[in-house]
């Protein structure tokens, strides 16, 4: 053979053997899956979801596969991950941190329908009839206000009021098109109705509110005092509550239309790969313990299980007016209210 | 030169059906499914909201091109032609900001700048400022390589500026113009700055389809007038300049003419830059990040998924750029129709969004069969980074290898040589700078990929911006801040060593 010829033949099979073998390391290296194991798509943030996953995988002796969202404003996220892996679905478990992407899920048929015993004394409104998803540890929209700019007793009861002139400027929230904010303003649509919510929202707009990148910015802003008030969720106004910055919270509506409730959302995905782990995955999730656990931690959410004390800083769910709303069709307005809501704020 | 059955047919072709895969099956296959959706169609109808979609992503890509040129391009040719201490450092330091996602140094101005951020004005100085990097390389080289026999032949009868205007300039013009063609696509295909600063635009519109609406057909109907821009302003390019899109004049062993009379101006221009794009954006995450509590323990957990990003990022970089090398010999080695032809084709590809590209990885990889045991498996990722990276890379190269003469190839056969061979020993050496700037900019590039990684990475592991992306749901922005300057330093250290080979060179 001459010695072009050889140097071609050897070269050629260097190539083709490396690429196997980067190939093959590469592949094998997430392969080596234990044969008691579970998947989880998780968009409750992971640094609260995390540590009640670990505890789980250490109790149970089950390797824990958990794949955690982004916030919604930053990329696309999990639940387009399980709408483009509905045919071959990868994930076992899905954990929603508020109703809208499982009631989307619901309805793309990616969920299967799972009654736990663990959703034996939560509330029958968080638990779908039908079993395709059950509610725990609750957080709420809140009105956040900047303790040193804004006495206690004049900061707004209603959300309503930061339409008000005396606010111009002052009011801060997030983008209403994604993650609780999305599910706050739909369930704002369903249970006023359009033309007031279309009139508080340009209201809204021309009292020049903030709209900002996601609910942990409303905070921030809160709490520097670029704004005197904003809306977000307990968790993120108990992080700042708990660093010692000027921030307090008022329940909005209480006396109107109740204080908007998103319970974190646990359902079973349709052609689940490990079943039998997921059902006893959810089982866990579902229980006082996690829920103890959840209040415990910064992420302050309110157990829905009689008996499992509550977190600090945040008052009982028997102690105010819940809004009462049909989850589902509060999600079945999101495109809609998008839509209307995007010429108005100028999104 | 090369017959059919060589080994050149068996390369080239991998490289082609790697490329047809990765890069065009995934958006082919999802834009094929698409077409069903009626719903989806209703987005490429040009009513009033689609006219200013379109107005202000070509606002934003034009205006993005036209300041980062206006930016680097000078600085270029300063580094080219002006005597300046310390230079390998100074290049290093202008080219840091093309480092940070441009979304962290948007983040870094609304910090300072309330009111006037959230426009398209601001948009557009703050993608100038992170993409200028890229205008000024491609200047840099290519006035490196003008024929000195020119200049020194107009000095004398011309005054500097007037060489500079009249035989300088139109030598690295296709350089620049190709430089500002790739900051144009990066520019509208970038959703981070203008979803942040507010700014309605094509990538904006697709994200929301998505994130918001869950609409996969929207999504990608939406996707397709910014597809068309892309494909517009690239013919429009490939006319205008030709094959000299991917290259100038090969350099001749005249050295090019000093312009050490503007070394003042261009002292000055240098440390202006230096402050507003990189100083400045670093001075405020350094303050935002001295806020930040508790970080200890998010960077001590994340030293897995530092470990596993650079890991998938230097084989991800490795494998895109063996393919972009053997796609870039061919388009350099292409007829001029079918070059220009590759070119658009290349631009057009690299402009699809990230999201779309994941979403339809997942539709092709995710079935029964040999695919799906690739699918939940790192090979996802490297799937990812070919996917988004080999198109960039083979433009790279390709503007490479057209200075290695083909008749070097020609004396190569004649001789014997197989084609393995030749370009092991006559046209990889020649382009061996080119291919290292190549892969160092591909593991930049990967080593911060976000939009496919968060759709495809497998169930259980992570890289580095899916972990930083995934914590800073529920904290503060200091903590983004202090998560970005890490990402930033580890991606640093190599582009120093990169500044260092290139200095040893620069004193040969």
């Amino acid at each position: 053979m001459p010695r072009s010829d050889r140097f071609t033949a050897g070269a050629s099979r260097a190539i083709v053997g490396a690429s196997v073998a980067a190939a093959l390391v590469v592949g094998c290296r997430s392969s080596d899956r234990t044969s008691r194991e579970v998947t989880i798509y998780v968009s409750t943030d992971r640094v609260f979801s995390e540590p009640v996953l670990q505890d789980y995988g250490r109790r149970s002796g089950v390797k824990v596969n958990a794949v955690y969202d982004t916030e919604e404003t930053k990329s696309t996220g999990l639940a387009n991950r399980l709408l483009a892996e509905k045919s071959r679905p990868q994930a076992d478990v899905f954990w929603s941190n508020e109703p809208v992407r499982t009631l989307v899920l619901k309805s793309r048929e990616v969920l299967a329908p799972y009654r736990s015993p663990g959703a034996e004394g939560i509330p029958s409104v968080l638990v779908d009839p039908e079993g395709y998803w059950t509610g725990f540890s609750a957080r709420m929209r809140v009105i956040a206000y900047n303790t040193t700019a804004v006495k206690k007793d004049e900061a707004p009861t209603s959300i309503f009021e930061l339409a008000d002139p005396k606010w111009k400027g002052q009011v801060a929230m997030a983008d209403p098109r994604f993650g609780s904010t999305s599910f706050h303003v739909a369930a704002l649509y369903a249970l006023a109705g359009d033309e007031k919510m279309d009139d508080f929202f340009r209201r809204l707009k021309a009292n020049g509110v903030r709209i900002v990148d996601g609910n942990s910015v409303v905070r921030e802003l809160v709490a520097r005092g670029d704004v005197k008030v904003g809306l977000t969720d307990t968790d993120d106004v108990n992080v700042a509550m708990e660093e010692g910055q000027p921030v307090g919270m008022v329940l909005p509506d209480r006396d109107g239309l109740g204080v908007p409730v998103m319970p974190n959302m646990v359902s079973l995905i349709a052609n689940a790969p490990h079943p039998e782990e997921a059902r006893k995955l959810i089982d866990y999730l579902l229980s006082a313990d996690v829920e103890r656990q959840l209040a415990q931690s910064k992420a302050v959410q309110i157990p829905l299980h009689a008996g499992v004390p509550g977190p600090k800083n945040i008052p009982a769910i028997d102690t105010f007016k819940p809004m009462t709303l049909d989850y589902a069709k509060a999600a079945s307005r999101v495109e809609d209210v998008t839509n209307r809501l995007a010429p108005i704020l100028g999104l | 030169m090369w017959g059919a059955w060589s080994s050149r047919t068996a390369v080239v072709g991998l490289a082609l059906a790697v490329f047809v895969v990765c890069c065009l099956l995934p958006s082919g296959y999802l834009l094929a499914v698409s077409l069903g959706s009626a719903t989806g169609l209703s987005a490429l109808l040009i009513d009033a909201r689609q006219r200013q979609l379109l107005s202000t992503t070509a606002l934003l890509g034009v205006g993005t091109a036209l300041v980062a040129t206006i930016i680097g391009a000078p600085l270029g040719a300063a580094l080219a032609r002006v005597t300046m201490p310390a230079k390998a450092l100074l290049r290093l330091a202008l080219a840091a900001p093309v480092l940070f996602p441009p979304y962290i140094v948007a983040l870094a101005w609304t910090y300072v700048c309330s009111n006037w951020i959230y426009t398209p004005g601001a948009a557009i100085l703050v993608l100038g400022l992170v993409f200028y990097p890229l205008s000024m390389l491609a200047t840099e080289v290519a006035m490196r390589r003008v024929d000195g026999r020119l200049e020194e032949a107009a000095l004398l009868v011309a005054p500097r500026a007037r060489v500079l205007r009249r035989i300088t300039l139109p030598l690295v013009g296709p350089a620049v113009l190709a430089g500002g063609l790739v900051i144009f696509v990066l520019a509208i295909s970038e959703f981070g700055v203008p979803g942040l600063l507010r700014v309605r635009v094509y990538t904006t519109e697709v994200f929301t389809a998505f994130a918001a609406l869950y609409d996969f057909g929207r999504a990608i109907h939406l996707a397709l007038p910014l597809l068309l821009l892309c494909l517009t302003v690239a013919a429009i390019a490939a006319w205008l300049v030709g094959d000299r899109l991917v290259t100038t004049s090969r350099p001749v062993g005249v050295r090019p003419v000093a312009f050490d009379d503007w070394r003042r101006a261009a002292t000055t221009s240098v440390v202006a830059v230096l402050t507003i794009a990189l100083v400045l954006p670093i001075a405020i995450l350094v303050r935002e990040a001295l806020g930040a509590r508790g970080l200890g323990a998010v960077l001590a957990g994340s030293r897995e998924a530092i470990a596993n990003s650079l890991w998938l990022a230097a084989v991800g970089a490795t494998v895109v750029v063996i393919v972009g090398a053997c796609l870039g010999y061919t388009r350099a080695r292409a007829g001029s129709i079918g070059g220009r032809l590759a070119d658009i084709l290349l631009v057009v590809v690299f402009a699809v969004p990230s999201t779309i590209v994941g979403i339809g990885l997942i539709g092709l990889w995710n079935r029964p069969g040999a695919a799906g045991t690739v699918y939940g498996t790192d090979a996802m990722l490297v799937l990812g980074y070919l996917a988004r990276f080999v198109p960039l890379t083979a433009l790279a190269l390709a503007a490479n290898v057209r200075y290695v003469p083909v008749s070097q190839e020609e004396a190569a056969a004649v001789g014997g040589a197989g084609w393995l061979r030749t370009m092991w020993r006559i046209v990889l050496p020649q382009v061996r700078l080119g291919l290292a700037a190549a892969w160092m900019v591909a593991l930049i590039m990967a080593f911060g990929e976000l939009g496919v990684s968060i759709l495809v990475a497998p169930p259980g592991e992570a890289t580095l911006p899916i972990r930083v992306y995934t914590l800073i749901a529920n904290t503060p922005p200091s903590h983004v801040a202090a998560l970005a300057l890490l990402q930033a330093a580890i991606v640093f250290l190599p582009l120093a060593l990169l500044a260092a080979a290139m200095r040893v060179r620069e004193r040969r």
